[in-house]
């Protein structure tokens, strides 16, 4: 009997010492739960009950809507799979800011934060995912600043390929609105301005 | 001199291979920044991307013949109207190639002999070994239970020797005749029981009173994920910015979560992890990178080896579990604290940049808000160009601090710990 006691006591020791990981795999206990939980629909949450109740909802703005204080949309849509059209159709449109006005501080956060991971920071194609090819990134960022090919490509045609993707490069459409978007590529064209003068100067 | 005749003719023998070998290698850099200044973009030596892969191409199509190779690269539209292998890489790939007519056929020897060199290297065993091997693998913490099983031990034998210790007290006060009443067992000597409850009293408090404390606080949280996600891979090793992905933090409540495009602007063509260090999770066991990077492709409907017909509005969003949860009587702003109030990432959430699997870092609790509010200094200084123009309302603490009453303004003194500014 007393043996038996013994024995019960050290398994469940030994079981609550090693219960004891440092690892926290739960969230724990709340007072009120109700209080603490929302009880209104939080941003991410699961709207399959509404669905059940017949609500119709997909969290898109409603077609043909846009919002407060952007620019109007991109008038040229995207290219079908294997087709250039609507590429070149691009090079046609033009920035609707007014590039004296954007606050370039602003748009280099921008350009920083999104494209210079691959573009880099001196917008020379190698940013730190690329890293002259021992980055994880198997492809060479385009060369912005440096390669004449896109020093002479039309903002236009830049700013179908942040919206829409181009060869291995993703969409952006939904990182940067309109606006913003118009304003990285005004970032990149004072940059390749700037690059461009001070070469010719030092040819001179 | 005569010994000397021999050495200088090593000598000049030893400089001349020299010569060849940085010829060599001069020629193999020439390739190497050929190859990234012009083929990079669209095509990688290994796995098919834009382009189709360049991994052995002399065997493919015309390419044995370097010249075929340099008029395609001149003119690729007019090579493929005469020859059938072209045409049929442009059905593939739909995208027909760049135009290159700079290259001399130099240029393209010394790409291709780049490549060749690329694909030895990879294919010979002493190539280079990926990932750091038996870097930090999480030490099991086992420690606890053996001192606990120890202790235990050790606490059984005292108890037997205290009662062996009695009996034999017994025995030998038995053989001496001396009469002793009969010992109190333990268990109702009057001492033990006082001593065992005040130890259980100041125990069991310890462990209410925390317990008490710690409901509704999940400090240290670190729910299993749907998908692997290491931020050290992400946002440690590979520097993406924090708001790359988490991109509300500077302009909503929300720091939101991204949503799979936006995995996939990289992942579409980053399929497999094998650059980065050894993965381990929190028990220790070994991550397959490149299966997790699958698991994301799942929820995107994405094909690596069709990447072209991707869909991006077919994808499904990741189920991924909230750590970090304010009760729903708390209001808290992303925007306020990241963009107006520059307070970094890692103040609230910890070194993000070193988690593989992440962990809530902060308590969250009122007292943790609280404490921040009183000690965190605002950049009080405007002008023009920089700081916060809305500041300037504050004319008495200005005054204040041009006439030495105050040396800094910190958020308790603009209101950072009314009630309603986070309960309303």
């Amino acid at each position: 009997m007393k043996k038996s006691l013994i024995i019960l006591t050290v398994i469940i020791t030994v079981i609550a010492v090693a219960s004891c990981n440092r690892v926290r795999r739960t969230p724990g206990r709340t007072y009120m739960p109700d209080m603490t939980y929302s009880r209104a629909y939080e941003s991410y949450a699961s709207t399959d009950a509404l669905k059940k109740e017949g609500v119709f909802y997909n969290a898109r703005p409603v077609t043909g809507t846009m919002a407060r204080g952007d620019e109007m949309p991109f008038p040229i849509s995207e290219d079908k799979p294997g087709d250039t059209v609507n590429y070149f159709a691009s090079r046609q449109v033009k920035n609707p800011l007014n590039v004296a006005s954007i606050d370039m501080t602003e748009a280099e956060r921008l350009y920083l934060v999104n494209c210079g991971i691959c573009h880099g920071t001196k917008l020379d194609g190698n940013g730190p995912l690329y890293k002259g090819g021992d980055g994880p990134y198997p492809a060479k960022p385009a060369t912005l600043v440096g390669d004449a090919k896109y020093e002479s490509m039309p903002e236009g045609q830049m700013f179908y390929s942040a919206t829409y993707g181009k060869n291995m490069m993703g969409s952006y459409a939904s990182q940067l609105t309109t606006k913003e978007r118009w304003m990285v590529i005004a970032y990149i064209k004072s940059k390749q301005v700037k690059v461009a003068v001070t070469d010719t100067t030092a040819k001179k | 001199m005569i010994p000397c005749k021999p050495t200088s003719r090593k000598l000049t023998l030893f400089a001349f291979f020299i010569f060849i070998f940085s010829g060599i290698q001069l020629s193999a850099q020439d390739g190497k920044a050929l190859f990234q200044q012009h083929c990079a973009v669209c095509h990688n030596i290994f796995k098919p991307m834009t382009g189709p892969e360049l991994m052995n191409l002399e065997e493919r199509g015309p390419w044995s013949d370097h010249n075929k190779l340099l008029e395609w690269v001149h003119n690729p539209a007019a090579f493929m109207a005469k020859d059938p292998y072209t045409t049929g890489l442009h059905t593939q790939y739909g995208i027909i190639m760049t135009p290159f007519p700079d290259l001399t056929l130099k240029d393209v020897d010394a790409i291709v002999s780049y490549i060749n060199g690329e694909v030895a290297a990879k294919n010979s065993p002493k190539g280079p070994t990926t990932g750091v091997a038996g870097e930090e693998k999480p030490s099991t913490s086992s420690n606890a239970v053996i001192f606990g099983v120890i202790s235990l031990i050790l606490a059984i034998i005292a108890l037997i020797l205290m009662q062996v210790n009695s009996n034999l007290k017994k025995l030998s006060d038995d053989k001496e005749g001396i009469l002793r009443p009969e010992p109190v067992p333990f268990y109702r000597n009057k001492i033990y029981i006082a001593f065992v409850s005040i130890i259980l009293f100041i125990v069991g408090g310890y462990y209410l009173t925390k317990g008490a404390i710690g409901l509704g606080r999940s400090e240290g949280y670190q729910p299993i994920q749907p998908i692997y996600y290491s931020h050290k891979v992400h946002a440690g090793i590979n520097q993406i910015n924090c708001l790359y992905c988490h991109g509300g933090a500077w302009e909503s409540k929300q720091a939101s979560i991204p949503s799979v495009n936006v995995c996939m602007n990289c992942h579409k063509a980053i399929n497999t992890y094998e650059k980065g260090p050894k993965l381990y999770d929190e028990d220790g066991k070994e991550i397959d990178g490149t299966a997790e990077i699958q698991k994301l492709y799942k929820y995107a409907g994405f094909d690596p080896k069709n990447s072209s017909s991707w869909d991006p509005s077919k994808a499904q969003p990741i189920s991924w579990i909230k750590i970090h949860n304010l009760p729903d009587y708390v209001f808290f702003s992303h925007e306020q604290h990241v963009r107006v109030g520059k307070v970094q990432c890692q103040t609230c959430h910890g070194e993000i940049t070193a988690m593989n699997e992440v962990k809530q870092f902060a308590e969250l609790s009122m007292g943790w808000c609280v404490n921040c509010h009183r000690q965190t200094k605002i950049d009080f200084n405007y002008d023009s160009t920089k700081g916060n123009k809305f500041y300037s309302i504050y004319e008495k603490f200005h005054d204040d601090i041009k006439a030495g009453k105050m040396d800094s303004i910190t958020v308790k003194d603009i209101g950072g710990l009314e009630c309603q500014k986070c309960h309303y």
